[in-house]
């Protein structure tokens, strides 16, 4: 059956339909993606405190097992050192027992390396990982800034449509649009063709 | 006593990880939807810099630059720009309106910290 308007009005029909359909689902995909952001975020917020707290734990437990005047493993030197020189004046069995309580020291010692040496590199993942969710999270805020663009760029293209005496010559159009972009990747997706240089991301220029 | 920070970005989000980052290194943080609420939260308040994005409804950063350095109080507020921006053009409105540091969003909290410390006022 044909239709029983001109092509051109049956789209505007269709335009007129479609758009406003477009514009709701992208404005509430963007809502819903910033209020799903924004409860990760909460709850990393209340995490992110006992990472802290672990990361400085460990960090006092390698300190406490440093070389150093006040670490264990010094701790350990300096008591060998201390018992060594008397023992051959001891008799066997108290020699034997001062031998006994320095190879426990050592073997504490050993232990406590062996756990902290784990953990100490477990905390160092954990904050790796921290720092990439961090910038995980922000990438929201580029999708929420892209999804607005375009819902207001469908509002603009439904005015235009109820408007008799719209302004619709594609280049300025396209040229209005491409105006409001504010990141590298934005103006490469319009015109994937023309050169553009590549974001600095995270680069700091100080005035 | 901690040194606050006034943070001021449309994105909810996106304030939320820029605090979350300062509170971690012991910053007080204010968070400020666009300029014009930003400027109504500084009344007089002590602040050690301002980080601010640049795209916002009702006042764009860059005007917010403008409007806090002609308030006596806040002259010498060392802001810093955190924006998805990277163009020439648009550093220089920021140099121009009396902006410290523009730094291209994603950051990372050790590169952000690090300007903090460089630029936030005790």
């Amino acid at each position: 059956m044909k239709p029983t308007v001109p092509q051109s009005q049956a789209l505007v029909d269709l335009c007129a339909a479609v758009l406003p359909v477009w514009a709701r689902q992208l404005a509430s995909s963007r809502h819903q993606s910033e209020l799903a952001v924004t409860e990760m975020l909460s709850a990393f917020a209340e995490i992110g405190p006992h990472l802290d707290k672990a990361s400085r734990q460990s960090g006092q437990i390698t300190a406490a097992l440093a070389q150093g005047a006040d670490g264990i493993t010094q701790l350990a030197v300096a008591c060998d050192q201390e018992l060594r020189p008397i023992l051959a004046g001891l008799e066997a069995p108290a020699a034997a027992a001062v031998e006994r309580a320095l190879a426990m020291v050592h073997a504490s010692v050993d232990a406590l390396e062996q756990i902290a040496k784990p953990f100490a590199h477990e905390t160092q993942m954990v904050s790796e990982q921290v720092e990439r969710m961090y910038r995980g999270f922000q990438y929201q805020d580029r999708i929420s800034q892209m999804m607005t663009l375009l819902h207001e760029d469908i509002e603009r293209l439904q005015a235009a449509m109820n408007t008799p005496d719209a302004d619709t010559n594609v280049a300025v159009w396209l040229a209005r649009l491409e105006a409001q972009y504010v990141m590298t990747e934005q103006r490469h997706q319009h015109n994937p063709a023309a050169g553009h240089a590549a974001a600095g991301d995270d680069e700091t220029t100080f005035f | 006593m901690a040194q606050t920070i006034l943070v001021i970005d449309d994105s909810a989000s996106l304030r939320q990880v820029v605090a979350m980052a300062l509170q971690g290194a012991g910053y007080e943080v204010l968070q400020a939807g666009d300029g014009q609420a930003a400027l109504a939260l500084l009344d007089g308040r002590k602040i050690g810099m301002a980080i601010c994005d640049v795209n916002m409804p009702r006042m764009n950063g860059i005007e917010f630059v403008k409007a806090a350095k002609a308030l006596s109080a806040y002259r010498f507020l060392p802001i810093l720009m955190l924006t998805t921006e990277s163009q020439e053009s648009k550093k220089e409105e920021g140099k121009a309106a009396g902006a410290k540091a523009w730094m291209v969003k994603p950051f990372s909290p050790a590169s952000l910290l690090n300007a903090v410390s460089k630029l936030c006022l005790p």
